[in-house]
Order: structure tokens, then C-alpha cells, then sequence
């Protein structure tokens, strides 16, 4: 059935994407949830919150203001924060109850802003989608909020995308320096799905390539081989000389795709692709081998957080 | 700006009356810091017994998680004990989900699926599917009682025919709500069993879902002629835990047991008695006289008061200026825990925890003993800055003390069976005897 996972558990959602992107930045982040959702970005989805505490917070909402919409009260509540505690901005980040009450973050961001002066950024997000999306966002957000068109700062290189829930402690992260100075870079370089979304964004020249696997091949890579990870993980090791078709749960962009490779989504699409693709390898987190335990080929554990929290 | 997490001393928050706690120390008023305490406590999933494990712990059960994939995606932490796997299922919701509700009508196939699934994979086919909903759901209104019998009356004459399907509500909007999901929880599992014969020398214990540890109380019980005491955490099978229905009366050794306890009473007939964890040995004392009375069975706990009270002995003679900061991620009201140790003649210096109105009592006797304690909100925006330097505890008890004062010595006393009674007492302290002589040495 479409949307059962009778294996696997649930990959990390867009608001956790979006909460990583934002969270080396010095920003007050705030949840819009009950709590929850919060508790699974502090404490599953962030690996850094165990050693660098940072200002992410839950709205703390309850079933009445979430059902009378209850904006002003949550706009006091971040004003009271912001008197308090030192921040560059404010992001607000979704979550499945704006979601379901139609929050609209436009207005939202308006009556924080008359609260309070520095600027709101909204990222909207859902727990519906997967992280990937939820970084796209975040960085889409944080460009039309901050990058400005011409920078006096020019930085050799800005690596978007290598997040922490892609590539676990080996992560870059981005600052707030950066996304100002974004569009004066000399270097942009997308390393995971998300940032090839926000250099498309940003409309500039950029390469696309892990810096972790980039002439690194993990050992034990031998024949034909499926990558199950994110997209750009699979395109640096074919362009270092792996033969791999890519399977992705997350996105596959056409700048990427060649034939052979498929986004999946179900766990079903996982076990076809390794029952009728003849791997010699399977290069891909661990946890996926649940699904195919008849699989008789090599292994490479590809951890990805993203699919089991491992770092 | 300071840079300082804010707290009330317990003087100040006497000063200003059980109306005017502070709304820094209140929960709601402002934006939830995201400490250990506040991750367990907001998220009724997160950690330790929350709903997911709550509703898994009825023998032989399995749980679809109905849910948005934010909802399902810590539980790999739970799904990774041995007890838990195959035994959660996700069925994730989409946008379009969230418009039609078409989800809902996905839920009879899907167990369906997942029971077919156990059976072909050569696992042991529950007896009990718990549905596991939220946020959104309680947004919608979704009607999940009404779900749930369409769902059993899907299975009714296939292979799987007799499965019970229940409801679990992960809400954590209506935490604070009449019936905050904990509540719900239990009264949901309780619902499972049905009338029975009585045995009037069958008790059940409530309230928690790890067995009690090695307390005086199941003693008690037992020289008073109790043949049967039931926990659900040492039900087998199901069969066993339905027998819980025979019990001649319950202990609620957890206030969040109280509606299901209600419940009991009046579906099966099972009078109730409340007993509350406190670690001062004169109220334990009361309270086993008042559970001798009410259930006409004799106690005699001299000899276990006076060994909890040996321990606190033991611990003052070593350490007489001892100094505690107390937090609530504990297996204790902070509170009260704080309470007792001022009245056992230690200090507190900090606790770390939400002020609820009903805690104020305790708050309002310390500041009679001990006006200095400060009193910190685990929730508060502040806490952020909160420095380890300004504190002069030795010794801390609590997982989100140690958050705070990393570098004492600690005594997490979160553990999943629950200390009750003089052995909680008796083994908190010599808990602490150990940490501070291992610190020593």
C-alpha cells in the first residue's frame, strides 16, 4: 500500500531539514508546534544540539490556539523571547498544525516584524515532506531575506547542502556571512539535492559534487552498483569512475537523472530495484538491508542520517 | 541584555502568592526552551514511557502510526530495543491527506497489510493493533473510536478475525488539556479488558508501565494474603493481562492513572486507592496506614522505615553540608523531592522544573526552611544561558540536572521501573552515597 512502511522507519521531515540549514546561523528558531515536532528536531534529528546549544524553541502550542489561530499570542511570545536573548533574526519554521489550520506565514512574518526590529524569516515546511525540501526552503528564505546583489565580501567558495542530516559530523556549516555574500562567491558547489535547488535558485554557475566522496570511493565498492543516498552522493561516485545506477528517496533532479536511475519512495521500489537490477554492490545505509534480507551481494554501509539517524 | 537564566527564589515566589507564580515558571507563557526535560515532556513520543510505548505495552499488540512522517521519525530510537521490533508500523499521511481525510479509510487495508505481512514473515500475529494518531487528527476532528470498530469489523470473517483495534491519541496539543495524552493512554489500554469473575485476592497496580522495583509494597500485599498482584509491565500474554479484570481492587501508584482507575470502577466494578511517591518517610509511613485501613490488610513497616531512614542517616553523617540541585526528568516531583531533602537536613540549591500550581505547596513550605533555593523553569527562553558556575551543588539528581551542571556528580533516577515507597527512598540516597565516594576516589 502507498504510504505503509512496514520496515523502515519515517525519514527525516522537511522541518528538520529546515531547522539544520538555519541552525548554525545564530537565529532564533522557533517551531510552530506543540511540542513534538520540536522534541524531534532537538532531539533525534540534530546531532549538533548535543554539544552546541543553540536557540531553537517550540511555539509550546496548545489545542485552542491552534483552533482560534491564535498569531497575536504567539507574536507576544517571540517578542518576550527576543527582549531576552540575542539574535540576528527570527525564523519561524512549519510544522503539520500551521499546516492544517492554513497559517499564512506572510502575515505571520508582518505582525512578528511589528513587534519586534530584526528581521522575521518564515520557512515553510509541513512534516509531510522530506528534509530535502525543507533545506530547499530554508535556503530559499534566508536568500530573499538576507543575499545581498552585490556583496562587499567575496568569498572563494560556499558549499551549499551539506548538511548534517545528509552527511552527518562531516557537515559545513553555512553562516549568515555566507548567505549575504552568496551572490558573490567565485565558487558555488551543491553538495546534496537541496543545494542544487538553491543554486538553481540563486540562478548562478555552480558544480555539483560531494566534497566527501569527490576521488574517494569507500572500499568495498567493486561491479555494478546501486547508490541509494542522496542523488549527489550517487553523481560524485559515478563521475570517480563507480559503475551505479542512483535510487533516491529524495529528490533526483534531471541535471543529475541518467537512465537507470529512479527516485523511489516506497519500500517495494527499493526491494524491485534490488531484485531485478543485478547488482554486483549495493552501496547504502545498512538499515535498508532489512528490506532486502534474501540480498546476497556486497554491501557498503552509506550512512545517511537522513534515513537512520546514524551519524 | 544579561545573558542570565532568570529564577525565583522560593522566598519570592512565597512573597507573591500561589495567583502570582511568576509566568516564567508557568508552562504556555512563553516559547518552550528545548532542555532534556522539555523534550520528554513536550513530545509524548520522545523518551521514556510516551504514548508509542505506553500503548506497546499491552502484550502481544502492534501499533500502525497514523501519522505525518515528523510524527513517526524518532521512533527508530524505540524501534531499535529488542522488545519494540516489528511491532511499529507507520502509514504516512500526504498533503492531500490532510484535505480529504482519505487516510482514515487507508487504515482497515493497511492493518490488513501489516498483519498478513507479520504472518508471511513467520512473526507471532497481535492480538491488539493500537492506532497511533496526532496533532493533525485532533485538528480534524477525526472520530477514531468510529475508525477504530470500522476497522475490527473489516477483519470480521478473514484470518485475522478478532484482532482488537484501538485508538492512541499522541496529542501533544491537549497536554494540558482534561484528558492530556497519558491519561488517554491508560484509560485506552484498561478499556481492553472486559468483566469478570472477582478474586478477592487478586490486586492490580497502575499507573506505570515498567514493573514497580523491589518495593516493601508488594510485601505488604502479599503477607497480607494478596495471592495475585498484577502489573500490566509482567503480563506475558494477553490472556494475562485481561485477567487484571479480576482484581478485587486497585493501587494507582500514578495520578495520569486516576480516569482510567474511574473507568475501572465503573465498566468492572474495581474500587480504587491512590497511593502518591513521595520521599519523606513519615508520609510514606501515613500512607501505607491509610492503604492498611482502606483495604483491611495489616503493615507493618517499622522495619523498612527505619532502614530507609538508616540510609538518609548514613548519607548525612558522611556528607553533613551535602548541597543538591534537583531537576524533573526524575523519577520524583521535583518539589517534593526537594522538600524532603531540606526536611532531612541537606540543602538544595536549585531545582529545575515548571511550577505548577498544585506543586506550590511544596515551594511554599521550602521557603520556610530554605528561602534561598532557586527555582529555575526547565521551559523558560532563558535557560539557554543558564551558567554551570553560578551553582553550589555537589551532587545532582535528575537527567536534566546533569543537562545543567555537567561536571557533578549525578544521579539520573530516570529509569524505566519505578522506585516506590521506603525502597526509593532507601536506594535514592545510597545511589547518591555511591556517586559522591566514586567522585572522591
Amino acid at each position: 500500500m502507498k504510504g505503509l512502511r512496514k520496515v523502515l522507519t519515517p525519514f527525516a521531515p522537511d522541518q528538520s531539514g529546515a531547522s539544520g540549514v538555519l541552525y548554525s546561523m545564530g537565529a532564533l528558531i522557533v517551531i510552530i508546534d506543540a511540542g513534538g515536532c520540536t522534541g524531534n528536531v532537538c532531539g533525534f534529528d540534530e546531532p549538533r544540539w548535543h554539544e552546541t546549544r543553540s536557540a531553537v524553541f517550540s511555539a509550546g502550542l496548545r489545542d485552542m490556539d491552534a483552533i482560534l489561530g491564535r498569531d497575536e499570542l504567539l507574536a507576544s511570545k517571540i517578542k518576550s523571547a527576543c527582549e531576552r536573548i540575542d539574535t540576528a533574526f527570527v525564523a519561524v519554521v512549519g510544522t503539520p498544525v500551521p499546516a492544517t489550520i492554513g497559517t499564512d506565514y506572510k502575515a505571520l512574518k508582518r505582525l512578528i516584524e511589528n513587534k519586534i526590529d530584526i528581521p522575521v524569516v518564515p520557512v515553510i515546511s509541513n512534516g509531510m515532506k522530506l528534509y530535502n525540501e525543507g533545506e530547499k526552503e530554508a535556503y530559499k528564505a534566508l536568500i530573499d531575506e538576507f543575499a545581498e546583489d552585490a556583496p562587499f565580501v567575496i568569498k572563494d567558495q560556499i558549499v551549499l547542502g551539506m548538511t548534517p542530516l545528509t552527511y552527518g559530523k562531516d557537515h559545513i556549516d553555512i553562516t549568515l556571512d555566507d548567505i549575504k555574500n552568496i551572490r558573490g562567491a567565485k565558487k558555488l558547489i551543491a553538495a546534496s539535492s537541496s543545494g542544487i535547488d538553491a543554486c538553481e535558485y540563486l540562478g548562478q554557475d555552480f558544480e555539483i559534487v560531494s566534497l566527501i566522496y569527490k576521488n574517494n570511493i569507500p572500499e568495498g565498492i567493486t561491479g555494478k552498483t546501486l547508490v541509494c543516498h542522496d542523488e549527489v552522493v550517487g553523481k560524485t561516485l559515478r563521475d570517480a569512475g563507480v559503475d551505479c545506477d542512483i535510487a533516491t528517496f529524495f529528490k533526483l533532479h534531471d541535471s543529475v537523472r541518467q537512465d537507470g536511475d529512479k527516485k523511489i519512495t516506497e519500500e517495494d521500489e527499493f526491494i524491485a530495484m534490488v531484485r531485478d537490477g543485478g547488482y554486483d554492490t549495493i552501496a547504502a545505509d545498512i538499515c535498508l538491508k532489512d528490506l532486502v534480507p534474501g540480498y546476497k551481494g556486497n554491501w557498503v554501509d552509506l550512512k545517511c542520517f537522513a534515513i537512520s539517524g546514524r551519524t | 541584555m544579561k545573558h542570565e537564566a532568570v529564577f525565583f527564589t522560593a522566598e519570592e515566589i512565597l512573597k507573591r502568592g500561589k495567583a502570582g507564580i511568576p509566568d516564567e515558571l508557568l508552562s504556555g507563557k512563553n516559547l518552550v526552551y528545548s532542555s532534556p526535560a522539555t523534550l520528554a515532556y513536550n513530545s509524548p513520543g520522545a523518551e521514556g514511557f510516551g504514548v508509542k510505548r505506553a500503548g506497546l505495552s499491552v502484550p502481544e499488540s502492534v501499533m500502525l502510526i497514523v501519522a505525518p512522517g515528523c510524527c513517526g521519525r524518532n521512533t527508530s530510537l524505540i524501534s531499535s530495543m529488542p522488545e519494540y521490533k516489528n511491532r511499529f508500523f507507520y502509514l504516512e499521511m500526504s498533503e492531500p491527506d490532510l484535505v480529504t481525510g482519505r487516510h482514515l479509510n487507508k487504515i482497515p487495508d493497511a492493518i490488513k497489510e501489516v498483519l498478513a505481512f507479520l504472518k508471511d514473515t513467520g512473526k507471532k500475529v497481535p492480538k491488539v493493533v493500537m492506532i497511533c494518531i496526532t496533532c493533525v487528527d485532533a485538528l480534524l476532528g477525526t472520530d477514531m473510536d468510529r475508525v477504530c470498530r470500522k476497522a475490527e469489523d473489516a477483519l470480521t470473517g478473514g484470518e485475522f478475525e478478532g484482532v482488537k483495534v484501538r485508538p492512541c491519541y499522541m496529542y501533544a496539543l491537549t497536554r494540558e488539556g482534561r484528558r492530556p495524552p497519558m491519561v488517554h493512554v491508560r484509560q485506552t489500554i484498561y478499556s481492553l479488558l472486559e468483566p469478570m469473575e472477582k478474586d478477592a485476592r487478586s490486586v492490580n497496580i497502575i499507573g506505570g508501565f515498567a514493573p514497580l522495583e523491589n518495593t516493601e509494597l508488594i510485601t505488604y500485599l502479599k503477607l497480607a494474603g494478596i495471592r495475585n498482584i498484577r502489573q500490566i509491565s509482567t503480563c506475558k500474554t494477553f490472556e494475562e493481562f485481561l485477567e487484571m479484570a479480576s482484581a478485587n481492587f486497585n493501587i494507582v501508584i500514578d495520578p495520569e492513572a486516576r480516569a482510567a482507575a474511574e473507568d475501572m470502577n465503573k465498566n468492572l466494578n474495581i474500587p480504587y486507592i491512590e497511593l502518591t511517591r513521595v520521599y519523606s518517610t513519615d508520609k510514606i509511613s501515613s500512607q501505607y496506614k491509610a492503604l492498611a485501613s482502606v483495604a483491611g490488610i495489616d503493615i507493618n513497616d517499622s522495619e523498612e522505615k527505619a532502614e530507609a531512614d538508616e540510609a538518609v542517616a548514613k548519607l548525612k553523617n558522611a556528607y553533613p553540608d551535602l548541597t543538591f540541585n534537583i531537576g524533573e526528568c526524575t523519577n520524583a516531583n521535583a518539589f517534593e523531592l526537594a522538600l524532603s531533602l531540606v526536611r532531612m537536613g541537606f540543602k538544595v540549591d536549585e531545582i529545575y522544573a515548571t511550577l505548577a500550581p498544585e506543586n506550590f505547596v511544596y515551594v511554599k513550605n521550602m521557603a520556610l526552611l530554605s528561602p534561598d533555593t532557586k527555582i529555575y523553569c526547565n521551559m523558560e527562553p532563558t535557560m539557554l544561558y543558564y551558567k554551570i558556575s553560578s551553582s553550589k551543588a555537589q551532587v545532582t539528581v535528575g537527567k536534566d540536572a546533569k543537562f545543567y551542571c555537567p561536571d557533578i556528580p549525578n544521579i539520573a533516577w530516570n529509569q524505566d521501573t519505578r522506585p516506590f515507597g521506603y525502597q526509593g527512598v532507601r536506594d535514592l540516597m545510597n545511589k547518591v552515597f555511591e556517586a559522591l565516594k566514586e567522585a572522591e576516589a
